[in-house]
């Protein structure tokens, strides 16, 4: 046996590297790749190609793709619309609030999925907070309104736990300003507003986009929210969920997985191009 | 004040009541002394954290799930420091890439990640196990553990251990007295995210549930499937709870600032 301390430094530092490397090897992309074989493989054991050729041509599921991904857009933008605002008071405004605001965005991050889905679920009963709000307090309503299993309420739900991401991904964007571009607009006569629009939102647009592709991608694979609040949306991850419970045609299953990865995976390589563009 | 600030914090207040509004009212709830789930509660009382003690399958898998973010977390720190320690200080091209794979569990959807594991955990013969969930649970811990170190020890600058060097210190005790002392912040907030990652996990421990091997959100899913008491709701104020504990002590031993460094 060699000994450890007269090896190269390379091999030493292979070494470091290897435990992590092999793991992930064996235990996430084998994983992966063995589940992906499962969608190819015929009943004869040959190769087959068929349930894509199904999948992609059948109206219903690719439908479903559809839903996901659109699902996913919505969510998204919302997110990144609703975001901007918080992260530029965050940066720019808050001063000695910076704190609080860290601190309340950080909150929400350390509850589970559950907890906030039966604070919906409490708050948007047809006795709810909300509902007696409307009808009671505010009088806007005659009668008290269905929100649970409404798609309104399930995209609420979603952007609720999403839009922190997108928060913490702008306001680090936001940092990285330098602030004397905007105040050379501005001494050259731009308004705020201007300013805004033709300087510090261009500078910020490929953060936007990072912070942006990580909420798509986490809102692709989301299904807990869907699965208790409803809205009746059919999504990839929902149809995976159901396969495994009740249907269970685990060769679909597989399929689906594997159509879910590829989306997944074109969000990385766009990432990842995006923070090579901007030289992280 | 500007009209524009006035409307920027509005939105600000407003977006924030929207944040927290779903999250204490579940707080409050877990404190209702009626029967049922509803808000305002009209009086408050402790039962229904009691009753959490008395439903023998929150308490069973409350403590798989501890026993889980533990195991989890320390396997995400034997494989995942190491790695890091090398990857901070390599320059090269193909190092970038292998960061990018090491972290690319998180950007994999968690569902698929679940579904292909137990069959191919259960082909390796491993099956639906303590040992197949702590597997699973390093897999998507590991990328935590690996960035926070990473961000760390890329600010550490290499002359601190060369300087230990050049004055006799031999690797080992360098990285001993040197490398872990400065690291140390990175471990422990790449350690709190993994257990927090790992104890809030469904999406994938969904998959791995049987009598031994339920975690508790696992649980709570199945609970909510067929009731709904405030049961679920006392059980998140004290995973809430917990998790708070967890980063007012990581913040007492490191620092919060030093550790948002890190995320």
């Amino acid at each position: 046996m060699p000994n450890l301390v007269h090896l190269s430094a390379g091999a030493r530092r292979a070494l470091l590297l290897a435990p992590a490397l092999i793991f992930l090897a064996v235990f996430f992309v084998m994983p992966l790749a063995d589940n992906s074989a499962r969608s190819f493989l015929a009943e004869d054991g040959g190769f087959t190609l068929s349930r894509y050729a199904d999948f992609l041509t059948d109206r219903f599921y690719l439908g479903v793709i559809a839903e996901t991904v659109i699902l996913s857009a919505v969510v998204t933008l919302i997110s990144v619309v609703i975001a901007y605002p918080v992260a530029y008071v965050l940066v720019r405004k808050a001063g000695r609030f910076s704190g609080l605001i860290v601190f309340l965005l950080i909150a929400p991050l350390l509850t589970s999925i559950i907890m906030r889905t039966f604070g919906w679920q409490v708050l948007f009963a047809r006795r709810g907070l909300i509902n007696q709000w409307l009808v009671t307090d505010l009088g806007l309503l005659d009668a008290p309104l269905r929100w649970l299993n409404t798609p309104g309420l399930a995209i609420a739900a979603l952007v609720h736990v999403l839009v922190p991401f997108a928060v913490l991904s702008i306001a680090s964007v936001l940092q990285g300003v330098d602030r004397r571009l905007e105040e050379g607009a501005q001494m050259l006569g731009a308004s705020k507003l201007r300013t805004f629009f033709e300087v510090t939102l261009p500078l910020t647009t490929d953060g936007i986009g990072t912070g942006a592709i990580l909420v798509f991608m986490i809102a692709n694979g989301s299904f807990v929210t869907l699965v208790l609040l409803g809205g009746g949306f059919q999504t990839l991850p929902l149809l995976i969920y159901q396969q495994f419970n009740t249907t269970r045609d685990f060769a679909l299953a597989s399929t689906m997985s594997t159509i879910l990865l590829v989306i997944a995976l074109a969000c990385l390589w766009l990432q990842l191009r995006l923070l090579r563009r901007q030289g992280v | 004040m500007r009209f524009s600030d006035i409307a920027l914090w509005a939105f600000t207040i407003a977006f924030f009541v929207f944040m927290i509004l779903p999250i204490a009212v579940v707080v409050v709830i877990s404190f209702t002394s009626a029967g049922y789930a509803a808000f305002p509660i009209p009086g408050w009382s402790l039962k229904w954290f009691a009753r959490i003690f008395e439903y023998r399958p929150f308490i069973d898998s409350l403590w798989v799930s501890l026993q889980l973010g533990v195991v989890a977390t320390v396997a995400s720190c034997v494989l995942g420091v190491p790695a890091a320690l090398y990857l901070s200080r390599a320059r090269s091209g193909w190092a970038t890439a292998i960061t990018t794979f090491l972290l690319s569990p998180l950007s994999m959807p968690m569902i698929v990640i679940g579904f292909a594991s137990l069959f191919f955990l259960s082909a390796l013969g491993f099956g639906v196990s303590f040992l197949s969930l702590a597997i699973v649970h390093t897999v998507i811990c590991l990328p935590y553990v690996i960035r926070t170190v990473t961000a760390v020890y890329r600010a550490v600058p290499p002359a601190y251990e060369e300087a230990a060097q050049i004055l006799g210190a031999s690797r080992l005790t360098t990285f001993r007295e040197v490398t872990l002392p400065l690291i140390r912040p990175g471990i422990a907030a790449g350690s709190l995210f993994s257990f927090l990652t790992s104890f809030d996990n469904l999406p994938v421990s969904y998959f791995f549930g049987s009598a031994q091997t339920t975690t508790l959100p696992v649980v709570m899913l199945a609970y909510m499937e067929h009731q709904f008491d405030p049961s679920i709701a006392a059980l998140s104020t004290l995973q809430l709870l917990l998790a708070i504990v967890a980063l007012v002590v990581a913040d007492r031993l490191y620092g919060i600032e030093k550790m948002t460094v890190a995320t």
